[in-house]
């Protein structure tokens, strides 16, 4: 791995400041709003209480906005021809994905810290195992939806495409079942979404696999290998994209 | 690695062709092919297809400084970009120092200033050259570099606010960091003024006399003439002109000599008549008051016309790289098709 780019790239996502507010503390601000000042926040869910359950959301949820502003970024890259610019060194397709990649990790890492000590402070209360593993899960599916973003970003080549996929992010998050509980149909197409299968295996330490609708109670209990053959499938997609439109970038824009 | 190849071409290409569907992923192709479908197969001669490059054969060898010249569309970007690697062609073979484009990049062996290769606007010019530097096996030293593209005092700034001739040297400063043998520069002085120009090229100079392979693309016929050993013209695909720029020059056509014709209508006639039978003469106009004379031996006709015909106003001119451009190049205009490059 290339360090120096990887160090660099940090050094680029840290200058603008702009993505450092909607990564680092917008999510942060949704956890005090919709999570630690809440009454119900010391209810159980299982194996934590639902100040940890938001926390672990917001959480999935700025990871996800830092794995997608990075892939917003390759985008910007892609209209300044900065691939072609990279097609003329020894750096292979593979290596570009796996630098965004563990750029994106490193970036996500800054609002799960921020909103897990927060919540450390506000109440969020649950097994230790729990908090470890929802950290674990939060980090690495994040890592897998970096390449999210990247596709994304690869694919509209614009400044545009980091609004619209940030936009697009928030829809997937209510589709995914981060900001609010769904249930029924709603929940039934979630089930498809980019994003369900990372929140669900991310709460799952504090859940397991419980369900629960708008007023806390469980509808259902979901088998493991729901959520993550969600996130496998849309791995191997997502993958397959980044590459092939890496590929196609490199050919004269 | 280092000496081995010098007895292989820099670069040959052989038959190469680069045909492109224009309905999908060539924004600038023509809209009368849109929505006609994609062929099944590679098929070369479905009107659907552009061709940039047309079997278009070249070998350059190590050491040469050589200008790759030719009208917008005319297929040098795309010969490039299979130099570089960049793209890959639909037939024939494209080799660089021996080796296939994509693997003498791996080494190290080339490098290009591209006419589009964007740069991180967010970096420094400094972590520009670190990043890309990063990548090589060996790369020159960061410091080295700025110093040899002149941007040691820029070194700082961030790329953003750089001018275009400043940014242009950055690309140049990171072309210059595997030391490849084979610098390749796709209009490296587009869209800069005359003194970035000069100053540009000044660095280049510089740096061309280390035995290096350069290939530049460029629009600028005096820069062509000022820097190239060697011109190879390129119109629909093809070479369509190879040599030396006098070469080039000389088969635009003879020098020209021009003079007043006198007013009285005798005495014109006269005097055309006279022109007519000199030696070495080969075409004879009347333009207005003037009368204009191709020849092969410009001298004997000047001299004829001063002293034998009594004319004035006289003036030698010869072919300009321009005229040899435009007369090379416009026979072999074609149609719409083959002259539409895939940028």
């Amino acid at each position: 791995m290339n360090l120096t780019f990887v160090r660099l790239e940090l050094r680029r996502f840290f200058r603008d400041r702009v993505s450092v507010f909607f990564v680092a503390i917008l999510p942060a601000f949704f956890f005090i709003i919709f999570g630690a000042a809440q009454s119900y926040g010391g209810e159980s869910a299982g194996n934590g209480n639902v100040t940890m359950y938001v926390m672990i959301s917001m959480a999935a949820y700025g990871a996800v906005t830092a794995t997608t502003g990075i892939g917003g970024t390759a985008a910007v890259e892609r209209m300044q021809g900065w691939g072609r610019q990279l097609g003329l060194t020894p750096l292979t397709d593979g290596s570009f994905v796996a630098t965004k990649a563990l750029v994106a990790l490193t970036v996500a890492t800054i609002p799960i810290t921020l909103i897990f000590v927060l919540g450390a402070f506000t109440g969020a209360a649950g097994d230790a195992r729990a908090w470890a593993l929802s950290a674990a899960a939060v980090l690495v599916g994040g890592w897998v939806l970096s390449l999210y973003g990247l596709a994304a970003g690869l694919a509209f080549r614009s400044e545009a495409a980091v609004g619209a996929t940030s936009g697009g992010l928030v829809i997937l998050a209510f589709l995914g079942n981060i900001f609010i509980p769904l249930s029924g149909t709603m929940l039934a197409i979630a089930k498809f979404t980019p994003l369900y299968g990372y929140v669900s295996l991310a709460r799952y330490p504090i859940t397991e696999g419980r369900l629960i609708d708008g007023s806390g109670t469980v509808v259902d209990i979901e088998p493991l290998w729901v959520p993550l053959l969600n996130v496998g499938v849309w791995a191997v997609v997502l993958g397959l994209l980044a590459t092939w439109l890496v590929r196609r970038g490199r050919a004269r824009q | 690695m280092t000496s081995t190849h010098s007895a292989t071409p820099a670069i040959e290409l052989r038959g190469l062709l680069k045909s492109f569907r224009p309905a999908r992923g060539t924004r600038r192709g023509r809209s009368h092919a849109r929505g006609s479908g994609r062929p099944t197969t590679p098929s070369t001669s479905t009107s659907t297809e552009i061709r940039a490059v047309d079997g278009l054969d070249l070998t350059i060898q190590p050491g040469e400084v050589v200008a790759f010249l030719g009208p917008n569309g005319a297929g040098k970007t795309t010969t490039l970009d299979i130099v570089l690697g960049l793209t890959e062609p639909t037939a024939g073979s494209a080799q660089v120092f021996g080796r296939r484009p994509r693997g003498a990049v791996q080494e190290g062996l080339v490098s290009a200033v591209l006419q589009s290769g964007g740069l991180l606007r967010d970096l420094t010019v400094r972590e520009t050259i670190e990043l890309v530097a990063s990548t090589l096996p060996s790369p020159a030293g960061v410091d080295e570099v700025l110093a040899r593209a002149g941007l040691t005092d820029l070194d700082s700034r961030l790329v953003a606010t750089c001018s275009g001739g400043e940014q242009q040297r950055l690309r140049f400063a990171l072309a210059l960091l595997p030391e490849p043998d084979l610098l390749v520069l796709d209009e490296p002085t587009a869209g800069m003024d005359a003194s970035a120009r000069r100053d540009f090229w000044a660095t280049m100079r510089a740096d061309a006399g280390l035995g290096r392979t350069i290939v530049f693309a460029t629009h600028y016929l005096e820069e062509a003439d000022a820097f190239a050993d060697r011109i190879v013209l390129v119109a629909g695909g093809r070479v369509v002109a190879d040599g030396s720029t006098a070469e080039i020059r000389a088969r635009a056509g003879r020098r020209q000599v021009s003079a007043d014709l006198p007013e009285d209508t005798l005495e014109r006639a006269r005097v055309l008549h006279a022109v007519r039978d000199l030696p070495a003469v080969t075409e004879t106009a009347e333009h207005g008051r003037r009368i204009v004379v191709s020849s092969s031996d410009s001298d004997t006709v000047a001299r004829a016309l001063i002293v034998d015909l009594d004319l004035r106003g006289l003036e030698i001119t010869s072919p300009s790289l321009e005229s040899a451009f435009v007369s090379l190049t416009e026979p072999h205009a074609q149609p719409a098709d083959l002259e539409e490059n895939a940028r």
